[in-house]
């Protein structure tokens, strides 16, 4: 028998061809018991390796070829835990010291760590191959004698591969004859790459894509030949007839290697409380007193969701990691940082208490064993949102600092080739022209949407390619098969694992692009297939937002909000909802779910819970939109799938909307387990191959069938089941942005003028650009005051006037202006107003030429001079000459102090409105001023142009003619090919929709123009209006470009 | 004292298509950039008003239907600039080459040979047009003035003196060509024209604005009074042509010559002036697999186009194009390139033209190196591939070669010993010859080639190798190292050879021979 000891997988990042998967697959086939994957310079790999050998029964072998400071690398294996902790260490302490992708060992340093390690000499990239080949024979006889040395004689492995190469075949001779000099055993392995022969094309690849040569000329950089893929026993020992020992120690090592990843050592951090009762104990006080808190002394259902809840998280032991994310939190809030958690955390009534989510899960009724199971067996997932930047920042280095530097990491993000990365570097390998290339990457995914026909052969005919020439060919193919392998390692955006002490033995670590950051070589998904816990710390515009807004309610207002405690009904936020007034509000500001609120019309709170979850592209492909709403209308009777799925059903109307109805109708149609269950969770959002899926699904049809469902209606609930691979929203996690939707509605409409200025501050997010924003809040009575180097600071201020609060544009807003530039006028002004443009220029020395004309250009300098008629082209004047130091003798000659006094007017003539907005837009991107089209309405109203407020007002399909800014173009993936704008003029924002046929012919007009006249039929029903386009114009307007955020 | 000036409307379209009048006609963008950055940077007013803008990408303009789209060439602006010279030299000795499209004159005293000024801008306009550009003319008692109505207006224009300012007050402030940075300034002051900027206070805008303002404010104010910086006489006449689709044949490549040798003959009359002798330069598009090369130093380099050079020497000065083509054309036949043309590039050696004519004009045989001769010999025999001497390709695949030209190494051989101590030398079979083998248990027992049968003492193999699976013809062989003994004789005859099993073919070769 023989067992493979030397294979690389695609996670040696362009120099293995094959997923771990593949090669476990192989190693299956060919009826091998184990195998040893060792991915170059870490263990990336290793725990799908893991995972996929455990599940076809086989054994797995870790080990890992680390590149050795003498030259070459070194192949180690884990002979045992300890082994595996080594190697571990190795690796971090390679990475930590090193650049991103660099690093490497002394000798010294694995033998200082050669616990339970075994060593092989190695094949081609190998220290041994290294020194014969470049010293010859005698340095390689003391190398083995170093290998030796260092690892021990028993754990060292002289290694011969046959590739069918003279070179090779010369060195294994020598080998052979050292191996005998010095009583060391042979190995006989196959070095595999690839788990098939013709994985060597992408082998191919990617050496170019490692040497950034193309094929043509990487000469001898490729592979001689397609030797390198895993063989099968009977092959290697034929291979190996006249060195049966070599294939026979194979085994013998095999049998050595007792290290599994079943056994990783990983043990949760334990939370010290501070008097030294346990941490069960601790739990239990903090959840009591957050329970007297949130569900005061009376609620006995809260009571005893609470107790059931402990009683489970002390059976299971998880006390330590609530208390540590309870400190996560309390940390938080300690810092004024806001924080809320979301995902399935939000299930538990004991989170709520503990305050680390915001939504009573008792009060809505979900279901807490989607959170935590006692059958699932695997750490609770809690992902705790915070504000964005530097807040969130603060968060994540508490928790280095409180974990310690090899107590807490970022989880890695595997970036794989997906369509336009591939076709790229496969067509720079091919030696495809730059501009046949550009053409075809403008061509993949340039909008979301892409059509049944809108394949890569497509793509290659509108190229003028020919699919049938050999090398178009190879393109096409070669480009399918890097789908999905693996690219480099990125960092995950906000997860995070922990650790009761010496992470670095549990998985490599590495340095983070990032400074500052430390990432593991897993991603988040093999963390918690390893049984890792990971704590997300994610960043969200709208938290930032919230703060800011509470900040300023708190300064200015006097008044402190809690998000938690808002009115829950609140009349004027459902006012808003139910009339699609949601410009600014969290996951219900789209166009989209502008449409469909006003059919929806929210009334409680649950309604905003499935408002948020119905507009995703899970439920908008499995078309669960339009039945739930018919029969919210009482348009359409209410049907449930099946009769068995009638109570998983009933609160969304015999509609399934949220994944735990999903999981739950998988569990009652196909007698799922609650861990097969799970499995389709992971399967929802597992982004590495549709394979899972298909696996699920049969599943799926087999369960069904045993329990009679067949037909239609099977087919119709594996639609909905499966349309959830596009994303659908848990109940618990839409019930967390549904809170946050509706605090932001709140907030809006109580404290517009706060919660203004703190979107402006925190831009960009959302939906909509600033100027948008501000023409929203002016239709809703707030008023605004320009950008004023007397008054404005660098973010948007709140000014108290006589008829309430004004919002001051802060000089972040100004194009070019750097923000030291923009705090040091703040602070100069604080200490004495300015008194001329020169006293400006002179106290604020850093500001250059162009900042000053900027300013001067959007009317931010007309207030620092005394004279009311000075207007902005004055002051473009004086900037100038302001800019121009001229020495004091000259200074005294033209008779003018300028530290005092300002300048007389200039002989320019005043800017026109038009020219006021232009420059308006031109300097800040937006204006306070009327709308660009307000100076247009009489001209637009002899034509026949209503404005947009008017158009609720008409009947359903009259025609209209419309003329706006477009602020949003979006052509989702789920309409067909259908193009949806939102048009802006002074009176409000249309809904426009183009067919595809109508893009298709103007396309260039509705990508490239700021302003459009859409004529076309008016769509209004339900509330909903929307023009459907007929023919589409620019419309010209010189005067102002608006930028619009386009989606695609 | 008079000034002309010469202005090229859209100079880098008509560049672009001087040597092709067809091309004004019809909607025409001029495309420039590398890589993904391919963008339009002029167009005609035709491509305009279909709605092709400066700056939008190769693969927007692409779209309009109709819209001649041409790869801009710095030679052909090159070529189209000295032409705007010649024609201004051939009016008057005093030029300033103000702008790559622009140039001004000295006109004193020209009055007696071209008459009144409005017959000498009609002049200078015909001979522009007669070289290939149609150019706008004005004439002013002050450079500037002239400069500026020249760029404004087609004209001829001439301005009276003493009404500069006037003429000048509506035009566009942009006409005076201020820096871009003050270009700004007057739009954000709202100073639009050149009568707007002349209004302005010139003390304060010196203080504002700086010395340039001054200057420009003196010019929209008419007063653009200077000395001309005069530009030396060049006698470099040089004329090229890149083309989007590459030519093969003799008949449309003299179609090109032609329009060439019409050009630089204008050119030279204009300065009175004839050739003397021609180069010709052909630049040949070479497929990328055959251009590449693996040696480390042009790996990273595009594949180069190889070039063609022929030169014609003239026992005398010529004017006649018609005649210099026949004997390019007899030139080019006996040796044509062997690739197609891409560009041309031809270049002219001027000469004063001679008076009288002394016999019978015959084009003299040039006299080419004997080296050159004697190499161009073999290639017509060899064939042009296999004159020079082989280097190796840093390729798997087994005897990968190529011819390389003779060079001339300017490297002194140093005198240092050769150091491969291999022992084996291997003899390489050109073409390999076929063999039968046979074999047991997978192993060459015995081969039979040249029609001789040898038995298999001992055979190391196979040696496996494959490669360019990306390309029509991959390679796919086993080698084996035979050492063989023949079948029959007394004393039989011992060898080593390298044969190889052609895995795509299923044939048997031997490759070469080991000493």
């Amino acid at each position: 028998m023989y067992v493979e000891l030397h294979a690389r997988s695609a996670f040696s990042f362009l120099e293995g061809g094959s997923v771990p998967e593949e090669l476990a697959g192989g190693c299956a086939t060919h009826g091998m018991r184990s195998m040893a994957l060792l991915d170059r310079d870490g263990l990336y790999g290793s725990p799908r390796f893991h995972l996929a050998m455990k599940k076809l029964g086989l054994q797995a072998h870790i080990g890992a070829e680390i590149t050795c400071a003498e030259g070459g690398r070194l192949a180690l294996l884990a002979g045992s835990r300890e082994g595996y902790q080594n190697l571990c260490r190795l690796v971090t302490r390679m990475k930590l010291r090193s650049q991103k992708g660099q690093g490497a060992i002394q000798l010294s340093e694995a033998a200082e760590c050669n616990g339970g390690l075994i060593c092989l000499s190695g094949g081609d990239e190998g220290w041994f191959a290294h020194v014969l080949e470049r010293d010859g024979v005698k340095p390689a006889a003391q190398c083995l004698s170093q290998l030796s040395a260092a690892f021990g004689q028993d754990n060292l492995y002289v290694e011969l591969q046959r590739h069918f190469r003279r070179d090779q075949e010369c060195r294994n001779q020598v080998a052979v004859e050292l191996a005998r000099q010095l009583h060391l055993p042979l190995l006989a392995t196959n070095g595999v790459c690839y788990a098939a022969p013709e994985q060597r094309q992408i082998l191919d690849v990617f050496s170019c894509l490692r040497n950034h040569r193309v094929l043509a000329n990487a000469g001898k950089l490729l592979s001689t030949n397609s030797e390198r893929y895993l063989k099968t026993p009977a092959q290697m020992a034929a291979l190996f007839a006249d060195l049966p020992e070599a294939i026979a120690n194979t085994c013998e090592l095999s049998s050595r290697l007792s290290y599994t990843m079943k056994d990783l050592g990983y043990q949760f951090p334990v939370y010290r409380t501070p008097d030294g009762e346990s941490q069960m104990e601790f739990l239990r006080a903090r959840a009591s007193e957050g329970a007297l808190h949130r569900y005061g002394s009376h609620n006995e259902k809260a009571n005893r969701q609470i107790q059931k809840e402990l009683a489970l998280i002390e059976k299971l032991q998880l006390a330590g990691y609530f208390l540590i994310v309870w400190d996560i939190v309390r940390f938080c809030r300690e810092k004024n940082i806001l924080v809320q958690g979301r995902g399935s955390a939000a299930n538990s009534a004991v989170c709520y208490s503990l305050g680390i989510t915001a939504v009573d899960p008792v009060g809505m009724d979900l279901l807490f064993e989607r959170f935590l199971s006692e059958e699932r067996g695997e750490w609770p997932d809690i992902d705790l949102d915070l504000p964005s930047g530097e807040q969130r920042e603060r968060a994540i280095q508490y928790v280095y600092e409180r974990f310690g530097k090899l107590g807490a990491a970022m989880c890695a993000n595997v970036i794989t080739y997906r369509g336009k990365s591939a076709a790229r570097e496969i067509g720079k390998v091919l030696s495809f022209d730059p501009e046949t290339l550009d053409r075809l990457s403008c061509l993949v995914g340039a909008w979301e949407y892409t059509d049944s026909n809108d394949t890569l052969t497509r793509q290659f005919r509108d190229a003028g390619l020919d699919l049938k020439q050999h090398r178009i060919w190879k393109f096409f193919e070669l480009c399918q098969k890097i789908q999905d392998l693996p690219r480099h390692l990125g960092q995950h955006s906000g997860g995070m694992v922990i650790c009761q002490g010496q992470l670095d033995s549990i998985v490599p670590l590495e340095p983070a692009t990032m400074p500052g950051r430390v990432v593991v070589q897993w991603d988040k998904e093999d963390c918690a297939d390893m049984g890792i816990i990971k704590v997300d710390l994610l960043g969200l515009g709208m938290m930032a937002v919230l703060e800011d807004t509470l900040r300023l309610i708190r300064d200015h207002h006097h008044e402190e909000i809690d998000i938690g405690s808002l009115p829950p009904d609140d009349p004027a936020v459902y006012s808003a909802l139910q009339q699609a007034d949601t410009i600014g509000l969290f996951q219900v500001e789209s166009r989209a779910q502008m449409s469909c609120l006003p059919r929806l019309r929210p009334k409680y709170f649950y309604d905003i819970v499935v408002q948020v979850a119905i507009i995703r592209p899970g439920p908008i492909v499995g078309k669960m939109v339009h039945p739930y709403l018919n029969r919210r209308l009482g348009r359409e009777p209410i049907e449930t799938l099946h009769p068995s799925l009638e109570s998983t059903l009933a609160r969304t109307l015999g509609v399934p909307l949220f994944q735990e109805q999903l999981l739950r109708m998988a569990m009652i149609a196909a007698g799922f387990t609650g861990g097969e269950a799970e499995e389709l969770r992971r399967a929802f959002g597992f982004k590495r191959s549709e394979a899972r899926m298909k696996d699920v699904e049969i599943k799926l049809r087999r369960g069904m069938d045993l329990k009679g469902i067949t037909g239609e209606t099977q087919d119709k609930i594996i639609h909905s089941i499966t349309s959830f691979a596009l994303y659908g929203f848990p109940e618990s996690h839409a019930a967390s942005f549904a809170l946050l939707a509706y605090a932001s509605g709140y907030l809006k409409h109580h404290y517009l003028a706060a919660f203004t200025a703190a979107m402006l501050n925190n831009q960009p997010m959302g939906f909509y650009n600033p100027a948008t924003l501000i023409k929203d809040a002016q239709r809703h009575g707030l008023r605004f005051k320009p950008i004023d180097v007397m008054r404005s600071h660098w973010d948007c201020t709140l000014e108290e006037d006589t008829d309430g609060f004004r919002v001051r544009v802060g000089l972040r807003y100004v194009k070019g202006l750097r923000k030291e530039t923009g705090i040091a006028i703040a602070e100069q002004r604080e200490r004495w107003p300015w008194v001329s443009i020169d006293d400006l220029k002179q106290r604020v020395p850093q500001i250059h030429i162009d900042e000053l004309r900027v300013l001067a250009a959007i009317g931010a300098l007309n207030f620092i001079s005394k004279d009311k008629t000075f207007h902005r082209r004055d002051a473009l004047w004086q900037v100038e000459s302001a800019s121009r130091n001229v020495g004091p003798l000259i200074a005294a000659h033209i008779g003018k102090n300028k530290q005092t006094e300002s300048e007389p007017a200039s002989p320019l003539k005043a800017m026109t409105p038009k020219e006021r907005v232009f420059a308006d837009f031109h300097g800040t991107g937006l204006t306070v001023g009327p709308h660009p089209l307000a100076q247009y309405r009489q001209q637009l109203a002899k034509q026949g142009i209503a404005p947009v407020s008017r158009l609720k007002q008409m009947p359903d399909g009259k025609a209209v003619s419309v003329v706006g800014a477009v602020i949003v173009r979006q052509r989702p993936g789920t309409a067909k090919g259908f193009v949806f704008l939102s048009l802006e003029d002074e009176t409000g924002v249309a809904n426009v929709i183009i067919t595809p046929q109508l893009f298709e012919q103007d396309h260039r007009v509705v990508v490239h123009h700021s302003f459009l006249r859409i004529q076309g039929r008016l769509q209004n029903q339900d509330g909903v209006v929307s023009v459907k386009a007929r023919q589409i114009e620019p419309f010209h307007l010189a005067d102002a470009e608006v930028a619009s955020h386009d989606f695609h | 004292m008079m000034f002309g000036a010469i202005f090229v409307p859209d100079f880098l379209l008509q560049a672009a298509g001087r040597a092709d009048a067809g091309l004004r006609n019809r909607p025409m963008v001029l495309i420039d950039g590398h890589g993904p950055n391919f963008h339009v940077v002029a167009t005609n007013r035709l491509a305009a008003h279909l709605g092709v803008r400066l700056g939008m990408t190769k693969a927007a303009a692409a779209e309009f239907a109709g819209v001649e789209l041409i790869a801009r060439h710095k030679d052909l602006e090159t070529s189209a600039h000295d032409a705007l010279l010649d024609a201004a030299w051939s009016f008057s000795p005093k030029v300033e080459d103000t702008a790559v499209d622009t140039v001004l004159l000295d006109l004193a005293g020209l009055a007696t040979l071209f008459g009144s000024c409005e017959n000498l801008a009609l002049q200078i306009k015909s001979r522009c047009r007669a070289l290939g550009l149609d150019v706008h003319v004005a004439i002013s008692a002050n450079p500037e003035t002239a400069r500026i109505l020249a760029c404004a207006k087609p004209g001829p224009t001439l301005v009276p003196d003493g009404t500069e300012a006037s003429v000048l007050k509506p035009l566009a402030v942009d006409l005076l060509a201020p820096s871009e940075e003050l270009l700004g300034v007057f739009r954000q002051w709202g100073i639009a024209t050149c009568g707007a900027l002349a209004a302005l206070p010139v003390l304060s805008l010196s203080e504002g604005v700086g010395q340039e303002g001054v200057r420009l404010h003196s010019i929209a104010g008419g007063q653009g009074q200077r000395a001309l910086l005069l530009a030396e006489h060049r006698n470099i006449f040089e004329e090229s042509l890149e083309l989007d689709d590459a030519v093969e044949e003799l008949e449309p490549l003299s179609f090109l010559l032609g329009r060439l040798l019409d050009q630089l003959c204008a050119r030279l009359s204009a300065r009175a002036l004839a050739i003397r002798s021609i180069q010709l330069q052909l630049e040949l598009l070479t497929a990328f697999e055959k251009a590449f090369d693996t040696r480390r130093e042009l790996l990273r380099k595009r594949p180069v186009s190889e070039t063609f050079e022929c030169s014609l020497a003239l026992p005398r000065p010529v004017q006649d194009p018609k005649l210099l083509l026949k004997l390019l054309r007899l030139r080019l036949q006996s040796n044509p390139p062997k690739a197609p043309i891409q560009k041309l590039r031809m270049r002219a050696e001027p000469d004063r033209p001679v008076a009288l004519q002394s016999g019978l004009f015959l084009p003299t045989a040039p006299d080419p190196d004997k080296l050159e001769l004697t190499l161009a010999r073999l290639s017509s025999i060899a064939g042009e591939s296999n004159v020079g001497f082989p280097e190796l390709l840093g390729s798997h695949r087994p005897d990968a070669m190529r011819m390389q030209k003779f060079l001339v190494s300017s490297v002194v051989p140093s005198n240092h010993k050769k150091t491969d101590d291999s022992k084996i030398g291997f003899r390489v079979i050109r073409p390999p010859w076929p063999a039968n083998v046979t074999l047991q248990d997978g192993r060459p027992v015995q081969i039979t080639f040249r029609g001789q049968t040898w038995k298999v003492v001992q055979a190391s193999g196979p040696w496996r190798s494959s490669g360019e699976w990306w390309e029509e013809n991959p390679w796919k062989e086993d080698a084996w190292d035979l050492e063989l003994r023949s079948a029959g004789g007394k004393s039989p005859a011992a060898a080593v050879y390298c044969t190889v099993f052609d895995a795509l073919q299923q044939k048997w070769f031997v490759r070469g021979s080991y000493d």
